[in-house]
């Protein structure tokens, strides 16, 4: 009884340490997995990207999404709804199926009529899904200014936590087609038959892009394939980094502990297996005398060192869970839905049990060995 | 005596203990037991009984030996001999656990376990049952039968003593090997738990080897004596068996 307390001593504390680690760790983790901007690669002033580096871009196993955008001053559009608020010169941004800054429930706009609407623009807007807006966006053709109002239909709200500023979602046709109004260009999908002659899709190149990672793992080297091309980005590979950099410290810091704490048990349950098994020195003789085999000796002390392990395990199991709802109690106010400050996966915990047993059968086969090294002619002299 | 009548026979076997120059040497040259028969290994201390009862017991391995052959049934014989130079310790354990029973001075009971289980014990690693009703048998010929749930230290010497023949023989072995089992007993006791031991293996046929320094004891109970004696003369202390 007293290996097994003494091995929940130690483990009980290593359990809730790590549960805290992992428990901080993912939570953290969560967060920045939870904000798909930090999944985005910014690319900084006006490129000319042609379809080829796009489908490049699509063909990464890191990228998750891209889509091209237009010049940024190009990209603009005013906003006026049926009740007569306007918006002024709204950033238009290009989506297209998988756009990670969507809403799970939210399709993405398509064609020249539908728009997305973040919850700030919208709220400015006091519109809402459904309901219908006039699209302005303005050019000057020779002398002559011109207005191309466009109706359109708000299909979805991008909440606050995907986007945080006013701005409008559309489909990368209506983009384009924008663009090419404001150059002065014929728009021929959108009615307008004046202007230079419509750009050829087939040559177009683009003053930017929309590009995320698949995973938070996927920033950094997708970051540097486009860093190798001589393009400017900005990623938040920073925090994420720093996530990465704590997650390591404190695997390193639980490593050390779990070192100690860890061995200096298993070196204090081989002492006293080994101790066991020279208190009972008569008893094993004699049992060797009359034919018990080296494999149940050696056996014995790890079957006994498996079932203290066990022992030890389940209560250590039960302190830590109870250390860990009073840790997730105190932080609850911190946490948001699903989170935890102390938390253990099923996995970790199997593994660390795992673990124990599996050290605990190897110190004990110290004791195992001393008993197989008794000599059954000791049995003999036992009285 | 046929071969199928000798349960254990050793010869021209050897072991020496110790150093060259401060050692002893035990020298057998010819030992037989015969199936069924109880023979007395006497001599003084240092003689070698206790090493004689090592090679016997198969706890000791012999540093020389023309023959070591062990015949629990007939038809069945083991070269010990053989098994020693194999170092087949496990088949050695084996053979120690099916054919061969040990009485020691004071019992050598384990004291964590009742009597019951204590007399149990060689069948439980045998794998055996309590079909054939000897442990019965023999816990009533003891006169052990209220002793049985009691833990050794409860009980006294010559309880303990009883105990541990109901041991050494509840698993029918072929030998039986008795180290002074009757040393810590009294004149009056030893002679009563002597002649159970004995009315109890001529009565299973068992093969005993009885080692006693109580010549008296030995004289009286009719036992072929084998004695172990010093030789003089020679640079080792050497002792020889004879008988």
């Amino acid at each position: 009884m007293c290996l097994v307390f003494a091995l929940a001593a130690v483990l009980a504390p290593l359990l809730t340490l790590f549960g805290l680690k992992s428990g901080i760790i993912a939570t953290m983790t969560e967060r920045l997995r939870a904000d798909p901007r930090n999944l985005e690669i910014t690319l900084r002033g006006h490129q000319r990207l042609d379809p080829a580096w796009f489908a490049a871009a699509r063909s990464r196993p890191e990228t998750g999404f891209v889509l091209p955008r237009t010049r940024l001053l190009a990209a603009t559009i005013s906003l006026e709804s049926a009740n007569g608020t306007a918006l002024a010169d709204v950033d238009m941004l290009p989506t297209a199926a998988g756009d990670p800054l969507l809403p799970e429930e939210t399709a993405p706009a398509v064609g020249l009529q539908q728009i997305l609407l973040t919850a700030s623009a919208a709220s400015r807007l006091k519109a809402t899904t459904g309901d219908s807006l006039t699209g302005r966006v303005f050019r000057r053709l020779g002398d002559r200014p011109q207005t191309l109002a466009l109706p359109l239909t708000i299909t979805g709200i991008i909440p606050e936590t995907a986007f945080g500023r006013d701005a409008a979602f559309v489909s990368l046709e209506l983009l384009t087609a924008t663009e090419d109004y404001r150059d002065g260009a014929a728009v021929p999908a959108l009615g307008i038959v004046d202007g230079l002659p419509p750009t050829d899709p087939a040559v177009r190149t683009f003053a930017n892009a929309r590009l995320y990672a698949r995973r938070l793992e996927d920033v950094a080297p997708l970051a540097a394939w486009v860093r190798d091309q001589g393009l400017e980005v900005a990623t938040r590979a920073k925090e994420i980094e720093t996530v990465r950099a704590l997650n390591r410290v404190l695997s390193f810091v639980f490593l050390v502990l779990a070192s100690i704490g860890v061995g200096g048990y298993l070196f204090s349950l081989a002492a006293s297996l080994w101790a066991n098994v020279d208190r009972k020195r008569r008893e094993i003789a004699l049992l060797r005398l009359v034919g018990l085999g080296t494999g149940p000796v050696i056996g014995f002390p790890v079957v006994q060192a498996v079932l203290v392990a066990l022992a030890g395990i389940s209560l250590s199991t039960l302190l830590y869970l109870g250390v860990a709802a009073a840790f997730n109690a105190a932080f609850v106010t911190q946490l948001g839905r699903d989170e935890f400050v102390c938390r253990l996966s099923f996995r970790d915990g199997a593994a660390a049990a795992a673990l124990t047993v599996l050290f605990a059968a190897a110190a004990a086969m110290v004791g195992g060995y001393r008993a197989a090294k008794i000599d059954p002619a000791e049995g003999l002299r036992a009285s | 005596m046929t071969g199928a009548d000798v349960v254990l026979s050793l010869a021209g076997t050897r072991r020496q203990r110790g150093s060259e120059s401060d050692g002893f040497r035990l020298e057998v040259s010819h030992l037989a037991l015969r199936r069924g028969e109880c023979i007395a290994i006497t001599g003084p201390s240092g003689s070698g009984k206790s090493t004689l009862l090592d090679l016997l017991g198969l706890v000791l391995a012999p540093d020389r030996s023309d023959g070591f052959m062990l015949n629990p049934q007939p038809g069945a014989a083991i070269d010990v001999a053989r098994l020693w130079q194999r170092h087949d310790r496990n088949a050695l354990a084996a053979i120690r656990a099916r054919h061969i029973g040990y009485v020691l001075q004071t019992g050598g009971l384990l004291p964590f376990l009742p009597a019951i289980d204590n007399i149990r014990l060689s069948r439980d690693l045998l794998g055996l049952g309590d079909g054939d009703g000897l442990v019965e048998r023999l816990t009533g010929a003891l006169g052990i039968g209220r002793l049985l749930r009691k833990k050794p230290q409860a009980l006294s010497i010559g309880e303990r003593q009883r105990v541990a023949i109901a041991r050494a023989i509840a698993h029918r072995p072929a030998l039986l090997l008795a180290d002074e089992p009757t040393a810590a007993l009294d004149p009056g006791q030893a002679v009563g738990v002597m002649k159970l031991l004995l009315a109890l293996v001529r009565e299973l046929r068992i093969t005993a080897v009885i080692v006693s320094h109580d010549w008296d004891l030995v004289s009286a109970l009719g036992l072929r004596r084998v004695q172990a004696e010093p030789v003089t003369g020679e640079p080792l202390a050497v002792s020889r068996l004879t008988g």
